[in-house]
């Protein structure tokens, strides 16, 4: 920051005119040189983050998020790491935009973490500078990371006991913390000070600063080189590319509404179940969100603030209907909300929110990427891809108190972001894909963690019978066993949500991924050699408590959704599986009917025993024949879900023509429907006790049509309403 | 006559470079053959028979076979590698499969990445059933925790014989820190599974971090049976044909290694092409006393950047291939999509874009004539008058500059509404500016400023297109080296021998604390061992007495997970040594990251130590005789405004005499490339057949 480059003039951030550009100089050689220069400097903002930062979230989770704004706010181009994190800047510049109060000049850097200003909660420090051109500001840069802790009642800022956000981490509304490009020393402390690791926090701000100076440094350059009107349009042309595309790839899906809910279980006071409940409407180039059918706030810090449920939108949209374009504002452009105050994903100040990310900002993306995903079932040119639900859940291991070296110590295991993804609809999913909405995360080398933490791994692999059952099968998640090295004791924090819901839904009759289970392991091991103990099984959120170097912390999470019903499944690809010990051979049979023979499918016996449990699915094979459609398959609601016509009009059918609905997509009311209270054990799903599943067979063939979880005593909801009629037209 | 032959073997083309005693040098250039082998006898064939001499005769007069060859990487992106099982520590079978989470999204580009249905297309380099996990288990601290369960290794061991398995790889939990388990399993190994090549990760890659340090080892493994076969039969038909000198490897960090001294370790010579064209630029600067180097090399598919500061190439040690994380210390040369193959392509907003796609060698562009319809940044050089239709490729191929200018017309300029010739100048912006984008992330990102920089362009491409690189930079000139569409074959015939390796060394101090005694100790230990660890191969290799060594350490602030390598000063590694290396990091991080970036107050960590020692070869002789740029008439020629081409001279020449001079606006048309000096530049060609370009001031 060179003191010589200060504008004394105080400025109002929009004053740049927008008459004053000339888009016909913005050919689209030129737009291309710009557009390709910004996203090389948001990429340059990237490593700059990287490489200066102390924390695991941040180098090898890819928690944090840098990018370049217009002067409204609007983001333009970003890095893909965690996108649920798109809005957030842009929300805070919109906020010293519009607060008089706020001077904004040259080399000036604000820092802020405030939740009901636009933070996802505090522990997610973000700042940005101004860009300015003379007198004007041209555009912002915008950097924000998570960091461990921020201060509150409790180690790491998440305190289960909250019960309003004034017990948890500080919140910084919005300050300037490099003023004209001096930095105030007295802000750092102040802000440091709050914190129960100043150090790794200064480390992570300094970061900050160098990722704002690398961005200012470059944009400056290239609005050197072309003016500053010329950047600015192409900018917003990025912005409008991106909008102009995703309009044409809803153009290109159905019109309809796509209901999907996902839960979440304990707000950190009781073991209640909330749901996060979304219908996706669409219609032409228009897709409307409206969760109205989400719970009432939690008294616990589960909540996210509308700042959440915004990074929760944005972070859904991009990566299922926005894969293939530049990821910026204009992806969301066409998108709708609507959430009335003081839901659990609107929750109305002073809420508790700590754990936002983790719950109901997680569990709000779920749904919402499972409804899109319905919507992509039903259509022609993207049902390949559809899938259900990747990673559903982020548990939390915590750990706090004094190192090896002696030295207070925090960390934020990162590990469990190594769940399974979600099978697509045309193949499995992969091991260990971990979130789609972050899609380069990493977790760090064992050796790297146990060198510089005090962790002792008893084993990091690939769990068993994780993956969600489906003719397509969903990927295994990781699981960990660890007790501590080089210390005797530490202060462990244990929470999570998807114990007893299974957050990675499957889709098309694909069952779930497995729930999470923590297990603890009191004496259980002894100089880091295993030894023979009970272990607890904990529940959702067991908080806070000490660990021992006699203690293991064993936990396995949750692998990816299913796709299609398993009895389906090429029984060649089970052997395989069992060979590959992905799943048991015990699941094998139970789940996907197939028999061993010395480790090897039995073809004929397999066949014998999948014809059994699907007629054990039903009673009795359905045979009416008045409820069989003679015509061929027109169209498709969605696998397994064929369209038909005949003299009656259009039908829903099975593939084997079973009738299930006539005139209209409600399809379930001619479905056969099982409800249970727990899933057969082979899935490894443990359901709360508000829960329940229903699993929907073709009445003459017993094949599964759709898996569906929901609330014990409210009938699942029709998920899929669409004219049948321009369904068929589109397709 | 003698001679100094450097040959690389490329995907297309194995290129030759010869110098003979007398100083003159000539490329060659043959098909690369399935086997690699015949196609480096082919160009040996070509070498002797432009010499006039046979093939034994010039096999008997070679002085120095430098080689550098990309067949053991094809051989691990094509899975063709041997059948490799790997022994892990109870517990972490599954290194591989979880890849750290970046297998799945590794050498996925920037749109690519964010579309999961792209993943799962890299599957682990070892299959998880040959994947063997032992019973044993080293702390951090180099503590043996749980002691190598023998029988059971000899159990696991003896279950793998039906396999049939070429090569084992034994990576262990901390073995960098304790390798005991590593060598007992060795044993354990040859025993029970007697023949098989056998790779240790603490030897391999040395580094504390198992999904790198396994990659790298099982990729060396399952290299090692095939590059020593190839190396030994390349040696023995050579030998044969009457050469008497060794074939001496380009190694992936840059320096030559004779095959005896490699075949342990395959993957040191991963990357080794595009090493050596870096080294080639390294020799040539050395010549003409270019210590900053910028070295490009722009081909039909890739634009490849290294640099060269202060007489070193910029190292990098972490590495994708397959998927999967290899750490080698390497030059680091980093490529995007962008040559002249790119296909230039409206998009669906209406925007220019141009590459990554590349229309590569078939169809190739539409000026090929191949049936390639897709305008390519070729066919822009084409219609823009940079190439010469009748001859490219010194003739041997016609382009049809109307396909070309069909093929722009209809998919580019039409559809945005744009002339012809703003659509071609549009294209070749697009790219440049794409190229300009790379060097800045190689330069300006990493604190240096290009403007220190000599530019050298390599490759078809890069001479025509090197003069609006260079402005886009600040520079205002550049380099067209002799042997620019052989750089990396001159390279391997103009390198020093090199040896590296590295040594973990872990110390953590926080703020304000002077490392102890111990710690001290603790990394002259390491440098020591490393130190010892190079005399001895250089020695092997045939280095004389005077090695050359270069130490360095890696070194971040405490809490950091990335580090910088930095250089340690001559002499003994002591508390002040230390406390000048902490300072020298602090500069070059405020150098990357800007003023306010660094925090004092945080300590530091050093976590590894590195040795190099090159011994140096006596150069080839280069005394250029060459010939005279001859006249070859005028074409109009676009050079920064698409609407006033400029009547442009061109010359010819297959060799530049010393001190030639030639003012631009020209062309001069190599058998290979096009060298464009725009209008105020000048060029002149040097003692060794360079030529070098002024922009105007």
């Amino acid at each position: 920051m060179n003191p010589a480059n200060i504008s004394e003039t105080a400025l109002n951030p929009q004053a740049l005119n927008p008459q004053a550009l000339n888009p016909q100089a913005l050919n689209p050689i030129v737009f291309e040189v710009i557009r390709n220069r910004l996203v090389a400097i948001t990429e340059e903002m990237r490593v700059a983050l990287q490489s200066v930062s102390g924390s695991p979230t941040v180098t090898e989770a890819s928690d944090f998020f840098t990018g370049l704004f217009l002067p409204d706010g609007s983001v333009a181009s970003m890095g893909f790491q965690v996108a649920y994190q798109a809005p957030v800047c842009g929300a805070f510049i919109r906020h010293i935009a519009h607060k008089s109060k706020h001077v904004v000049r040259d080399g000036d850097m604000f820092i802020g973490n405030d939740p009901y200003i636009g933070a996802l909660h505090q522990n997610d420090v973000q700042m940005v500078g101004p860009i300015f051109a003379g007198n004007a500001i041209v555009a912002w840069a915008g950097v924000e990371a998570h960091e461990t802790d921020v201060g509150g009642m409790d180690f790491a800022s998440w305190s289960p006991k909250a019960r309003e956000v004034f017990q948890e981490g500080a919140r910084i509304p919005c300050v300037k913390l490099v003023d004209r490009g001096e930095m105030r020393d007295d802000v750092l402390e102040m802000i440091t000070t709050a914190s129960r690791l100043p150090g790794p926090l200064e480390l992570d701000i300094r970061a900050f600063i160098a990722t704002l100076n690398v961005a200012r440094a470059r944009v400056t350059e290239l609005v050197g080189r072309y003016g500053p009107a010329m950047v600015t349009h192409a900018i917003e042309r990025m912005i409008e590319t991106s909008a102009s595309r995703m309009r044409a790839r809803l153009k290109e899906l159905p019109d309809g509404a796509f209901h999907a809910s996902d839960f979440l279980e304990h707000d950190g006071h009781a073991n209640v179940l909330y749901k996060l409940d979304v219908v996706a409407t669409k219609k032409g180039e228009k897709l409307t969100l409206d969760f109205s059918g989400s719970s009432k706030q939690a008294p616990g810090f589960v909540n996210c603030t509308r700042s959440g449920l915004m990074g929760a939108v944005t972070g859904s949209v991009m990566p299922t209907l926005g894969f293939d374009m530049q990821w910026n504002e204009g992806v969301v452009a066409p998108v709708e909300v609507v959430a009335p105050e003081g839901l659990v994903c609107t929750a109305k100040f002073p809420a508790p929110v700590g754990s936002a990310t983790v719950e109901a900002i997680w569990v709000t993306g779920n749904a919402i990427m499972l409804a899109l995903n319905k919507m992509l079932a039903a259509s022609r040119k993207y049902a390949h891809r559809a899938q259900g639900v990747n990673d559903g859940a982020m548990a939390t291991f915590n750990l706090g108190g004094v190192n090896q070296f002696g030295e207070p110590f925090g960390l934020h295991l990162m590990d469990p972001l190594a769940g399974g993804s979600a099978a697509f609809a045309v193949k499995d999913g992969v091991n260990c894909g971990g979130p789609i909405t972050s899609p380069i995360s990493a977790i760090a080398d064992v050796e790297k963690n146990e060198q510089v933490v005090p962790l002792f791994y008893l084993h990091r692999r690939l769990s068993r019978d994780t993956g969600g059952a489906g003719k397509f099968r969903g990927g295994l998640c990781a699981e960990v066993a660890l007790t501590l090295g080089g210390i005797e004791r530490a202060q462990a924090l244990v929470m999570t949500h998807g114990a007893e819901a299974p957050n990675s839904a499957g889709l098309g009759g694909g069952w779930p991924g497995s729930t999470i289970v923590q297990t603890f392991g009191r004496g259980a091991v002894d100089r880091g050699r295993a030894k023979k103990a009970d272990y607890e099984t904990f529940g959702p959120k067991p908080g806070l408590m000490t660990m021992t170097s006699g203690d293991v912390f064993a936990v396995s999470w949750q692998g990816g959704g299913g796709f299609g019903d398993p009895l389906e499944r090429d029984v060649a690809a089970v052997g395989n599986d069992v060979a590959a010990n992905a799943v048991s051979p015990r699941a094998a049979r139970e789940i996907y009917g197939v028999v061993l023979d010395d480790g090897r499918p039995d073809h004929a016996a397999s066949k014998a025993l999948r014809d059994n449990m699907r007629r054990e699915r039903v009673g009795a094979f359905a045979t009416d024949a008045a409820r069989i459609c003679a015509g061929e398959p027109i169209g498709a609601l969605g696998p397994s879900l064929e369209i038909r016509r005949d003299a009656h009009g259009l039908h829903v059918t099975t593939p084997a023509g079973y009738i299930l609905s006539t005139g209209h997509s409600r399809w379930r009311e001619g479905g056969l429907g099982r409800s249970m209270k727990q899933a057969p054990a082979a899935h490894r799903i443990l359901l709360h006790e508000d829960l329940e599943a229903t699993a929907w067979y073709c009445p003459a063939t017993g094949l599964q049509l759709a898996v569906d979880f929901h609330e014990i005593g409210r009938p699942p909801a029709h998920d899929v309403i669409v004219d049948l009629e321009a369904l068929v037209q589109a397709q | 006559m003698s001679y100094f032959v450097g040959t690389d073997v490329g995907g297309t083309f194995t290129d030759l470079w010869v110098a003979e005693s007398a100083g003159g040098a000539r490329v060659f250039k043959t098909p690369t053959t399935k086997d690699v082998l015949g196609g480096v006898i082919d160009g040996m064939r070509l070498a002797a028979e432009a010499y006039g001499v046979s093939f034994e005769q010039f096999c008997k007069g070679v002085e120095r076979f430098g080689h550098g060859t990309t067949v053991g990487l094809n051989a691990l992106l094509t899975g063709n590698a041997a059948k490799t099982a790997i022994l892990t520590t109870t517990g972490f079978a599954d290194t591989l499969e979880i890849g750290r989470m970046r297998r799945h999204t590794s050498g996925l580009n920037e749109i690519e990445a964010t579309d999961s249905f792209l993943r799962g297309r890299n599957k682990p380099l070892v299959p998880r059933h040959l994947v063997i996990e032992i019973d044993e288990r080293v702390d951090a601290n180099g503590k043996i925790i749980t002691s190598l369960d023998e029988a059971q290794a000899r159990a696991a061991l003896a279950a793998l014989k039906p396999q049939s398995i070429e090569a084992v790889a034994v990576c262990t939990l901390f073995a960098t820190v304790n390798p005991v388990h590593e060598k007992r399993l060795r044993e354990i190994v040859a025993s029970v599974l007697p023949g098989v090549f056998i790779s240790l990760s603490h030897e391999i890659s040395p580094n504390v971090g198992e999904y790198a340090r396994m990659s790298t080892t099982a990729a060396n493994a399952a290299l090692g049976p095939l590059a020593g076969r190839y190396l030994s039969k390349l040696e023995s038909t050579l030998r044969e044909a009457g050469m008497a000198c060794p074939v001496l490897m380009m190694t992936c960090a840059g320096g030559v290694l004779p095959t005896s001294v490699l075949n342990d370790r395959p993957a040191y010579a991963l990357f080794s092409g595009p090493a050596a064209g870096v080294v080639g630029s390294l020799a040539m600067g050395a010549r003409i006393g270019a210590v900053n180097v910028l070295t490009t090399d722009i081909g039909g598919t890739s634009f490849d950047v290294g640099v060269i500061a202060n007489g070193r190439p910029v190292m990098r040690s972490d590495v994708s291939v397959a998927g999967a994380d290899i750490r080698v210390h390497s030059i680091d040369v980093d490529s995007i999509g962008a040559g002249g193959g790119s296909i230039a392509s409206v998009t669906p907003a209406g925007g220019l874009q141009v590459g990554p796609g590349s229309a590569g060698a078939n169809p190739g562009p539409a000026c090929y004539g191949r049936g390639g319809l897709e305008p390519t940044a070729t066919d822009a050089d084409l219609v823009l008058g940079v190439l010469n239709p009748a001859n490219f490729i010194g003739g041997r191929m016609t382009l049809d500059i109307e396909a070309a200018r069909r093929a722009i017309n209809e998919r580019v300029a039409k559809p945005l509404g744009l002339g012809l010739m703003e659509a071609a100048w549009g294209i070749r912006k697009i790219l440049d500016s794409r190229m300009a984008d790379l060097l800045r992330r190689m330069t300006i990102e990493r604190g240096y400023d290009p403007r220190d920089f000599t530019l050298f362009a390599n490759g078809g491409a890069g001479p025509s297109h090197a003069w609006v690189l260079a402005a886009e930079l600040g520079l205002n000139s550049f380099v067209v080296p002799a042997a620019a569409t052989a750089q990396s074959a001159f390279g391997t015939a103009n390198s020093d021998l090199a040896f590296t390796t590295e040594r973990p060394a872990y110390v953590r101090l926080q703020a304000g604390r002077a490392a102890n005694e111990a710690e001290i100790a603790r990394v002259v230990a390491g440098l020591d061992d490393a130190l010892r660890d190079v005399r001895a191969n250089l020695a092997a290799a045939g280095a004389g007495a005077n090695v050359r060594i270069d130490r360095s350490a890696a070194i971040r602030f405490r809490g950091q997970t990335h580090h910088l390598d930095v250089p340690l000063d001559e002499g003994a590694f002591d508390a002040a040594a230390f406390k000048a290396a902490t300072r020298k990091f602090g500069g070059m991080y405020d150098a990357m990251f800007g003023h306010g970036a660094a925090y004092s107050g945080a300590g530091h960590e050093l976590l590894a130590v590195r040795a190099t020692g090159t011994g140096s070869l006596p150069p080839p002789p280069l005394k250029m005789s060459g010939d005279a740029l001859v006249a070859a008439g005028h074409r109009s020629v676009v050079f920064d405004d698409p609407a006033k081409a400029v009547e442009t001279r061109i010359w010819r020449t297959t060799f530049p005499a010393p001190d030639a001079r030639v003012d631009g606006p020209c062309i001069i048309e190599f058998p290979g490339q096009s060298a464009v000096v725009p209008p105020g530049g000048k060029a002149r060609a040097d003692d060794f057949g360079n030529l070098h370009i002024e922009l105007a001031p």
